[in-house]
């Protein structure tokens, strides 16, 4: 018994293709999302945005439909789909009215089998993206994250980012040829996963979806780590300066080398939310609560999805000339988090806070659909998610003690900062 | 027709599903729909203050009143090891506030067995905050930065300067965060002041969505609420009227960046006027979706990365304003002459019926998908309680269908004139990363 386990009904219509149905009383409304195994991590060495600019084109028209044919026949329903790639898989995601889920389905298979990739629009999405690249670079806390990472992973690790100028680069260097090839070559099914939301009825779902995505080439494309791992951990400091700015960016943290089907990730993660998961964490409670130096300040766990070793991150913004007082009461609340560790209170605490908040998420079909098609994604059973609140009140203060002493080495980390730095005063 | 029957309440009317009480001890207006979907639900207080409530010297003061609401109350506060944010999100609860030109709103996603607890805190704070003045130092740093992380980006600081050009006497001038000297100078006795000319229950609506009983909220409604009177003053109107404009204007805003921005605006009428469902449909027409006209003649020409429209209905008059950030290489105005061939074609030759029908279609779906969750349909709710007519929000869609291709013809010719709009540039002066 468990509210997924209950009312989400799986199948798999077509071979690698699972679909994940929740029906539920809103009226109306359908929100829906998948994805499949081919992500940034699949693109030919040397160039990780043929990957992204493949699922870019997918709306740029089919085979026997352009592109203002099918942004008509969406609008006029009120309807949306749109296409992303992300480190791992290409997404994608939709919402619709139900008498419209037929067209919208139709209109998903046509875009995913048969793109026709025109030529000029590519010219014109290049021109597009490189223009959103161009203004990240006065973005801090674009530039303060992608510094951050880059101190921690070598090039090709999933979790590395491009400079902005090498991805704009790499924008420039994609041609049709790159793009037709790695459509070919990647997309289909073999493990598609498909979960909706809303005012539907699974059996007609599937129907669809065999009338729709049957004969589609299966891939089955693996998920695999190419065995890279993060730099050795060791202090770094580094600041990048974009002129003009009033308040700065600042990434603080390290590698922790352990993937998300660790034992020890839920006491880490759980730890890491103690430090400055949400609002009345310690973090937001003294450096922004009682000192008054940031607007927000937090710390997560990140880039640890399909087995790759990942990171833990402190963020905060500054003004330039609280930015010294900033980083002290951060390493202050940092220290003191190490050397002493959290309290069995604050763990109780927070245990109420991620099952609360794991319910207040299925307010809306949006927010269930991201968990049911997020669980799948990692090969768990729907049952994982009824699972999920019990994972979490499982969790004890000496994992969770012991995890910070284990993975967290404040001698050693990694600071960025992005923003208009006064250099002279820098410490 | 008594709705209910919880003595103290007087039941006002219904809209689509909303049921409207007026509590009669003290005038709290309340708002109540139930939905089952999901065991959520969502208290919202909005108080009618917002920006438009402020004068020069205490610019951004509703906004930083706002902050210093969570810092701790009679009954939840750090010293009892109650503080608000504290035994809200110990239960999972999202909560936060926000404040705009018309309006401040507080909210709390609860899981609705924790229902009666956002409904104590609120209740609490409505008339028990402690506004103290060791608060409003360490806070008025951090809402500071909130404004330093605004003046990062080149839109807000350009959106700021069409607003501040386009209304002068009116104090949509200034935006909601305020200046910046202000932030810092305002004093502790201002906001004081501040709360207790608006922060009343008369002055207030409180609402409930989601997985509730509406008899047993309205219990606890009275419960926590019946211990506050009206304000035993009339809270004040703003009366400040902007003049009549008189000519276009510009502003040029010239910093480190490193792409152009164009915003075009025209002022609006207030938004409960009938022309305001013609601006909206306009908007789509004009930038939603591939099809739309910017999007066809701005974007596929690959003169920018994306367009924004700007066209909230507010209280009082407001602004119909398009956005476009540039791509590298193109001018300012070549895009500018062609927002503005745009609005001269609809205004000699109006839209076409097939345009008018797919702005419908997105409308209509944009409104299903605002019911999408407790706290989507209170958020959408908040915005039509702050124009002051919460029906707003459930009419909506069928006013809508009553907009002709005509009405729309007339907006444009009536408003999207050289006379009353105001022209802005982001024009970057390029230093790039080191």
């Amino acid at each position: 018994m468990g509210f997924f386990k209950d009312q989400v009904q799986t199948k798999e219509p077509v071979p690698g293709f699972t679909s994940y149905v929740m029906s539920t009383s809103v009226k109306d409304v359908i929100t829906f999302a998948g994805s499949f195994v081919g992500g940034t991590v699949f693109s030919p060495a040397g160039n990780q945005k043929i990957a992204s600019l493949t699922a870019a084109m997918l709306d740029k028209g089919t085979k026997s439909k352009d592109k203002y044919v099918i942004s008509d026949m969406l609008e006029s329903a009120g309807a949306e789909l749109s296409f992303s790639s992300t480190r791992h898989h290409v997404q994608f995601a939709g919402h619709c009215l139900k008498n419209d889920l037929e067209t919208v389905i139709k209109l998903l298979g046509e875009q995913l089998q048969t793109p026709a990739f025109p030529g000029k629009e590519l010219k014109i999405l290049k021109t597009r993206l490189i223009g959103n690249l161009e203004r990240t670079k006065e973005d801090t806390k674009k530039q303060a994250l992608i510094g951050f990472l880059r101190n921690l992973y070598p090039e090709n690790h999933p979790n590395h980012r491009l400079t902005t100028d090498k991805a704009i680069d790499q924008i420039l260097g994609t041609g049709m040829k790159d793009i037709s090839t790695f459509h070919q070559k990647i997309y289909g099914p073999g493990n598609l996963n498909f979960a909706i939301v809303g005012d539907v009825i699974s059996d007609k779902v599937n129907d669809l979806i065999y009338e729709v995505f049957h004969g589609w080439d299966e891939k089955n494309i693996k998920l695999e780590t190419n065995g890279l791992n993060a730099f050795p951990v060791e202090k770094k400091e580094e600041q990048i300066h974009i002129p003009d700015k009033t308040s700065a960016d600042m990434y603080l943290g390290q590698s922790v080398g352990i993937d998300r089907d660790h034992e020890d990730y839920y006491p880490l993660m759980m730890a890491i939310y103690i430090l400055g998961g949400n609002f009345s964490a310690r973090l937001m409670q003294n450096v922004r609560d009682k000192q008054g130096l940031t607007y927000g300040i937090g710390s997560s766990i990140g880039g640890v999805s399909f087995g790759n070793d990942g990171y833990w991150s402190t963020w905060g913004t500054f003004a330039p000339d609280l930015l010294d007082a900033g980083k002290e009461a951060t390493m202050e609340q940092v220290s003191d988090w190490y050397n002493n560790g959290a309290t069995l209170q604050e763990l109780e605490n927070k245990k109420t806070t991620l099952t609360g908040s794991f319910k207040v998420g299925m307010d809306s079909t949006g927010g269930l659909t991201a968990k049911i098609l997020s669980n799948a994604e990692k090969n768990r059973s729907v049952e994982y998610l009824d699972q999920y609140p019990e994972i979490i009140r499982g969790i004890t203060l000496k994992q969770v003690n012991n995890a910070i002493k284990h993975y967290i080495d404040p001698k050693k980390l990694t600071l960025v900062i992005a923003g208009t730095i006064d250099k002279a005063s820098w410490t | 027709m008594a709705k209910n029957r919880v003595n103290g309440f007087e039941f006002v009317c219904s809209s689509e599903g909303i049921d409207e009480y007026k509590m009669t001890s003290n005038d709290l207006t309340i708002l109540l729909m139930e939905d089952h979907s999901a065991p959520v639900a969502t208290f919202m207080v909005t108080y009618h203050v917002g920006s438009r409530n402020e004068a020069t010297g205490h610019t951004g003061a509703t906004h930083l009143l706002e902050h210093l609401m969570f810092k701790g109350s009679r009954n939840f506060n750090k010293e009892t090891g109650t503080a608000i944010w504290t035994e809200l999100q110990n239960i999972g609860a999202q909560i936060n506030a926000t404040t705009w030109n018309d309006r401040t709103n507080y909210f709390e996603v609860v899981p609705s067995e924790h229902l009666e607890k956002a409904i104590a805190i609120e209740a609490d704070r409505m008339r028990f905050a402690f506004l103290k003045d060791e608060d409003r130092q360490p806070e008025m740093t951090v809402v500071r930065n909130e404004y330093e992380r605004g003046e990062n980006s080149p839109f807000d600081v350009l959106d700021k300067n069409i607003w501040a050009t386009a209304y002068q006497a009116h104090p949509y001038h200034h935006s909601t965060i305020g200046w910046r000297s202000d932030i810092e100078n305002v004093s502790t006795k201002r906001l004081q002041e501040f709360y207790n000319t608006y922060y009343w229950p008369n002055n207030a609506t409180a609402t409930i969505i989601g997985d509730f009983d509406k008899e047993q909220a309205l219990v606890l409604i009275k419960k926590y609420f019946e211990e506050h009177s009206a304000s035993d003053h009339k809270v004040p109107d703003m009366y400040t009227e902007e003049p009549k404009q008189e000519g276009p204007r510009r502003t040029v805003v010239s910093r480190a960046g490193q792409a152009g921005v164009v915003g075009i605006g025209h002022k609006t009428p207030e938004g409960l006027s009938e022309e305001t469902y013609a601006f909206q449909l306009l908007s789509k027409i004009l930038s939603e979706g591939k099809t739309s006209r910017f999007n066809k003649s701005i974007i596929d020409k690959g003169l920018a990365t994306s367009i924004f429209m700007y066209d909230f209905p507010f209280r009082d008059n407001g602004m119909f304003i398009t956005y476009a950030f540039l791509t590298p290489n193109t001018e300012h105005k070549t895009v500018e002459n062609i927002i503005l061939g745009e609005y001269k074609s609809i205004i000699e030759d109006g839209v076409s019926e097939e345009e008018l029908s797919r702005a419908k279609a997105q409308t209509r779906a944009t409104v299903a998908f605002s019911r999408d969750g407790s706290y989507a349909a209170a958020s959408a709710l908040n915005e039509a309680i702050a124009i002051g007519k919460w029906t707003f929000y459930t009419t909506f869609v069928d006013r809508i269908e009553n907009v002709s291709t005509d009405d729309i013809k007339e907006i444009a010719n009536k408003y999207l004139v050289s006379d009353q709009s105001t022209t802005g540039w982001f024009v970057p002066q390029k230093e790039g990363v080191e």
